[in-house]
């Protein structure tokens, strides 16, 4: 370490929450370096569809943040990487960054040639393993860095035909997983978040029946780049669906499942039944609900979608999603302000299901304490929880939750450097 | 402007629910999942939802005056799914030992008997020392000198005494019931308009009881109903043994005691066995599970461990006699009188006064037809 180069501050998960911290901290003149576990930035939000309430597609605000990424000096982007080990060191973080092999380096063109002889199909990671690609491809047509990336998993035994069809030299077949270790002022863990599981919830048909979906992969059946091109189509016909039913808290604010309000999917849920209303204007569209929660000038989205044609509010919560004798699904609910139990046939179902913190399951390294949901909770000398991670919320608190966090960080760095 | 209803919430009425067995009804929000899961709701009139509502606002006056608590069979299908643990099941099964205090006649007796946590040494001593006072009165306490070896408990206790407590002793206990039933019939009738006669729908409800036929649509309480169905028809059983006996005592003139072989005693020991794996199942459910089984409140618990002595001592007085010991008989049959006394006085102030309750409530809805399903 020289008295001239600062430590760098480490920022682990490139989701909007570490992207924030990232672009913040480095733009406020400190050196970066943004680990990311997948081969591309953009974590669950570039997944969306769209955001709420402006309803605009992530991709554009994600495509400047990139540029912004690429194109700051002090900012280093290390994909395909985990952190395995982050010790106190000299006031700061030593961390052990472990990096994926790195099949595809950057020499890669894009020009799909392996993608086009590649044997090996495997499911979507980017599309939630609602289509197939095949093991060699470009993550998703947003993804940054720019390259393709390569399921060595996946490959048949001795197949070398993408790496022979690359006339870029481009793949490299052998390539060895790495490792560095890294000096940091501070660490911002921003690792986000993953749905819970819909087959937790067999009773409302989730893992059970091929139309009970859950809300996060409404958002990629609704997205162009999806697995149906952004038509609305049932899983198990490909048709459109004619009527649909969203389950609000689904898992949610549930003792048995997730004990927690995830803070979103009232929203998210009102997003959906506008676009699916945009797209299919003629659907009848049924929203079971707890309570609805839309925070401050969120609640014009609760008035704009309560005047849609076609959209109905039912206070109760679903007890159950049988199948219908027609291929419908049949939900049970208690209508509460009628008082009476109803039986409602729909084509689709959406459960909106909640955020899981990713620091609940992973074996961490980062010596933090978590509260009982798994939620990390701040706490050890120069490690720092952004987004997600800390606490379920939007994107906008998100981003909000991060540039506070890059602040804190840039105290740190600011006081080791 | 039509009158706005007012309601009357009750703390003291809450924090009674709290202590019987409603610990969580506060964590409920509303969610209606309950209801939603419940399989013996009706589509129009569902629970339990809105009985813990009421619950957690102490509205015991609209509780009592509820159909739906005694509709309700306690499957705990609810308590399993309610993302709250506020354990609906629980909460409708302490709004119904609230209620049968509620309609007790005379009040203090229903206020002695929900007190069980406190009163039931009271409850159990009282009927025992009763008869040991009066055996010891009229010369019966000690075993007579030169009892035969084929003795039967007639020799340690004549009938005519059993006759002289048990007779008024039922009677009082109709009396009470009936005003009860009254009371909580003309309660109910409020929920809607009543078609036909209670007792042209009562034969359809107690067929319907004698298969646990509602029981069934449970989940979660499965292995309850075997052993509440079981212990119903043991109860059947002893009860139509008693009589037959007063029929072969009086008219056959028979010697009593019957040899094994005899239909009555077949008839009576099938019935104590059917008692005994009812209890047994039962005990071993409140054991599981506590989701499942439901809390343990100290109404429960006093009602089902009279069940337990009732069985228990009954099924000793007839392997004592057939042991010869009859020392060892008078004491446990002086026991036994006493239990099944507690278990007569104590009927419709205890759990047992379900079965008055839930009997009428169901021939209620049959009659308002609220219970019919949905076309």
């Amino acid at each position: 370490m020289s008295a001239t180069r600062p430590r760098p501050l480490l920022v682990v998960g490139a989701g909007i929450a570490g992207i924030t911290a990232t672009l913040e901290a480095a733009e406020a003149g400190h050196e970066v370096v943004l680990v990311e576990r997948e081969p591309a930035v953009g974590g669950r939000a570039i997944r969306s569809h769209h955001y709420f309430p402006k309803l605009c597609p992530p991709s554009c605000g994600m495509e400047l943040n990139t540029r912004r990424l690429e194109r700051n000096p002090r900012v280093r982007v290390i994909t395909g990487a985990t952190v395995t080990a982050c010790r106190e060191s000299n006031g700061g973080r030593e961390v052990t960054v472990a990096r994926t092999p790195a099949f595809v380096n950057d020499r890669c063109t894009l020009c799909g040639a392996c993608s086009a002889v590649c044997p090996a199909k495997v499911k979507d990671p980017f599309n939630l393993g609602m289509a197939e690609v095949p093991a060699i491809r470009l993550p998703h047509p947003y993804a940054w860095p720019k390259r393709f990336v390569l399921d060595r998993d996946a490959c048949p035994a001795g197949c070398r035909k993408c790496a022979e069809a690359c006339t870029y030299d481009a793949i490299d077949l052998d390539a060895k997983p790495t490792q560095e270790t890294i000096e940091a002022a501070a660490v911002v863990v921003a690792t986000g978040w993953n749905p819970y599981p819909i087959d937790k919830l067999p009773e409302l048909g989730g893992g059970v029946l091929a139309d009970v979906i859950a809300n996060v992969q409404m958002e990629r059946l609704a997205a162009p780049a999806g697995p149906t091109g952004g038509k609305i189509l049932r899983p198990s016909d490909g048709k459109p669906p004619t009527r649909v039913a969203f389950v609000q808290c689904a898992g949610s604010r549930d003792t048995n499942h997730l004990p927690y309000c995830s803070a979103v999917c009232c929203l998210a849920t009102l997003k959906q039944a506008i676009y699916v209303h945009e797209q299919l204007p003629e659907a009848e569209i049924t929203i079971f609900y707890i309570d609805r929660r839309t925070p401050g000038r969120n609640e014009d989205m609760l008035t704009r979608v309560a005047e849609l044609k076609g959209v109905h509010f039912v206070k109760g919560k679903v007890g159950s999603v049988v199948a219908g004798a027609d291929g419908s699904l049949v939900l049970k609910a208690e209508d509460v302000e009628l008082g009476r139990i109803v039986e409602t046939r729909v084509d689709l179902v959406v459960l909106a299901t909640g955020m899981v913190p990713n620091l609940k399951s992973d074996e961490t390294p980062f010596g933090l304490l978590r509260d009982e949901d798994g939620f990390g909770v701040e706490g050890a000398a120069g490690v720092i929880v952004a987004g997600v991670a800390r606490r379920p919320e939007d994107v906008a608190a998100t981003t909000r939750d991060a540039t506070g966090a890059a602040a804190k960080a840039c105290m740190v760095t600011g006081r080791s450097a | 402007m039509a009158a706005i209803p007012s309601l009357a919430p009750s703390l003291p009425a809450r924090e009674a629910l709290l202590r019987r067995g409603a610990a969580n009804v506060g964590r409920c929000y509303q969610c209606a999942t309950c209801s939603s899961v419940c399989e013996l709701a009706p589509a129009e009139a569902p629970f339990p939802r809105r009985l813990v509502l009421l619950a957690q606002w102490g509205l015991v006056d609209r509780l009592a005056a509820d159909p739906a608590v005694w509709l309700c069979h306690q499957c705990n299908d609810c308590t399993v799914r309610c993302p709250r643990d506020a354990r609906p099941g629980d909460v409708v099964g302490a709004v119904r030992s609230l209620v049968i205090e509620k309609l007790a006649f005379p009040g203090f007796l229903g206020r002695l008997v929900g007190a069980a946590r406190v009163s039931w040494p009271l409850l159990l001593a009282l009927p025992v020392l009763f008869w040991v006072a009066l055996l010891s009165w009229t010369g019966h306490l000690a075993v007579p000198a030169g009892i035969e070896a084929n003795w039967a408990y007639e020799d340690l206790v004549p009938h005519r005494y059993i006759y002289a407590v048990f007779f008024p002793v039922a009677a009082w206990v109709l009396l009470a019931a009936v005003v009860s039933g009254t009371r909580f019939w003309k309660l109910i009738g409020s929920s809607g308009q009543r078609q036909g006669s209670l007792l042209g729908n009562l034969l359809p409800v107690l067929t319907g009881v004698a298969t646990h036929d509602r029981f069934a649509k449970c989940t979660a309480a499965k292995p309850r109903r075997l052993g509440h169905l079981t212990l119903l028809w043991g109860f059947v059983g002893a009860a139509v043994t008693s009589g037959l006996l007063i029929v072969g005592i009086y008219v056959q003139h028979l010697e009593m005691p019957l040899a094994l072989a005899h239909p009555y005693k077949i008839l009576g020991n099938v019935s104590m066995a059917l008692l005994l794996v009812g209890i047994a199942l039962l005990v071993g459910n409140r054991l599981g599970d506590a989701k499942v089984a439901g809390a343990s409140s100290a109404f429960d618990t006093f009602f089902l461990s009279l069940v337990v002595l009732v069985v228990l001592t009954g099924t000793a007085v007839e392997l004592v006699r057939l042991a010869g010991d009859a020392d060892l008989g008078r004491t446990l049959y002086v026991l036994h009188l006493g239990v099944v006394m507690s278990l007569f006085l104590t009927f419709p102030y205890s759990k047992f006064a379900h079965m008055l309750y839930r009997t009428l409530a169901l021939v209620h809805a049959r009659m308002t037809g609220i219970d019919m399903p949905k076309q």
